[in-house]
């Protein structure tokens, strides 16, 4: 016998013989009757050493399997292809998905419905908004009329004196030259806040 | 190393109409399905029965085994679910299998054999084979005798025992090819010269 043969062999029977080997000493093993012997002594090593107790070691286990299976057909032809068979049944999946996600969708709903009944729908609670329905309602009182309506509520603006003092206070965490350009800024744009309070009173006269 | 590689080879080519192949699929793994079958009955006949039945379950149902598990944990399942069947078709209730059991336990071996159909010259092979086996494991050097008992076992495989016994992998492989092979020659003599009944073993 070939010692490189028998050494994969036993190789294989531990599982650990490369996949390429494994298929080209599969075929031979499947062949050759003192291999395979061979093969099943290995086995019977592996049982005795594992003190596998009442489990017969000469038992005819394998030949009275392999007489029944000779009576059997070969299972080539028999064999499904995988790709063939997952491909007849992946059609229907993205279906039952959808349908599955619809029917706990309407579920969803219903329960919404039956938890809060005789109440009207939810829409009904929005009440637009105040000035949304107020600024129409006045247009319709004044008649037409071209001039856009002064918001009664200005921007909140911060005067530029608080800002100054903030800096100011603040003054620790700033060098000093950044300090001294915020605050000419502030000074210089503090006639610019307090005129856009003038052009109200330019639209209103025109609207006179 | 792709784990079950072997098995696989082996299942592929039944797939593909090799009969050859299933016989070393059944001589690998005959005395753990066995082993399996008695946690549910004891009579060691009738465990073979129901792994007999069980293989060739396997067999059958072979074209649709994908490989997405091992070979032995699918067989292991049909097995079980044999073992089950059979137990409940009987009017049985199963036999829990005793963990805790001493392996030395003489009587439980007593009661095991009582119920065994098998001729007492089947008994005296069983137990020439043993003691043969574990003699020569005995004769062993110690390396080779610690890679196998750690394959064997243990369970462990290559690259485990090389990490164990410090030692590349290849000395592992070629220590438990050299253990099986001082055993199988002492082994092969019980069979070929012996009581002459190595034809039972395929």
């Amino acid at each position: 016998m070939n010692e490189e043969l028998d050494s994969q062999l036993s190789a294989m029977f531990d599982d650990e013989l490369p996949p390429a080997e494994c298929e080209l000493l599969a075929r031979r093993l499947s062949r050759d009757e003192p291999l395979k012997a061979r093969w099943g002594r290995y086995a019977i090593v592996g049982a005795v050493i594992r003190a596998e107790r009442g489990v017969r070691l000469n038992a005819p286990l394998a030949g009275r399997v392999n007489a029944v299976l000779r009576a059997e057909p070969a299972l080539a032809g028999h064999t499904a292809p995988r790709d063939l068979r997952h491909g007849r049944l992946r059609w229907w999946q993205p279906l039952a998905g959808a349908a599955l996600a619809g029917s706990v969708a309407a579920v969803s709903i219903l329960w919404l419905r039956a938890q809060t009944p005789g109440e009207a729908p939810l829409t009904a609670h929005l009440a637009p908004p105040a000035a949304l329905s107020a600024a129409p309602a006045a247009a319709a009182a004044q008649g037409d009329s071209y001039i856009v309506p002064v918001p009664k509520q200005p921007g909140v603006t911060v005067p530029s004196t608080e800002l100054a003092n903030y800096v100011v206070a603040h003054s620790m965490f700033s060098p000093p030259v950044a300090r001294r350009n915020l605050l000419s800024a502030f000074m210089t744009s503090e006639p610019a806040t307090a005129g856009t309070e003038e052009p109200q009173a330019d639209v209103k006269g025109i609207a006179q | 190393m792709s784990a079950d590689a072997s098995d696989l080879s082996l299942v592929r080519r039944v797939q593909r109409g090799d009969k050859g192949a299933f016989d070393a699929l059944v001589l690998k793994y005959q005395h753990k399905l066995v082993k399996l079958v008695m946690r549910y009955v004891r009579n060691p006949a009738e465990a073979e029965d129901i792994a007999q039945e069980a293989f060739i379950k396997a067999y059958r149902a072979l074209p649709q085994f994908r490989g997405d598990s091992a070979f032995y944990t699918w067989l292991y399942r049909i097995a079980i679910n044999t073992a089950k069947n059979a137990v409940v078709s009987r009017d049985r209730s199963p036999v829990e299998y005793d963990l805790d059991r001493n392996n030395n336990d003489e009587s439980y071996d007593m009661q095991g054999r009582m119920k065994d159909s098998e001729t007492p010259e089947g008994l005296v092979l069983t137990d020439e084979i043993r003691s043969t086996v574990n003699a020569a494991i005995d004769a062993l050097p110690e390396d080779l005798r610690t890679a196998i008992v750690l394959r064997e076992l243990e369970g462990l495989s290559y690259e485990e025992i090389a990490a164990a016994m410090e030692c590349p992998v290849g000395t592992v492989r070629s220590r438990i090819f050299r253990a099986r092979e001082a055993i199988d020659r002492r082994l092969r003599e019980v069979f070929e010269g012996g009581l002459g009944r190595a034809e039972e073993l395929g």
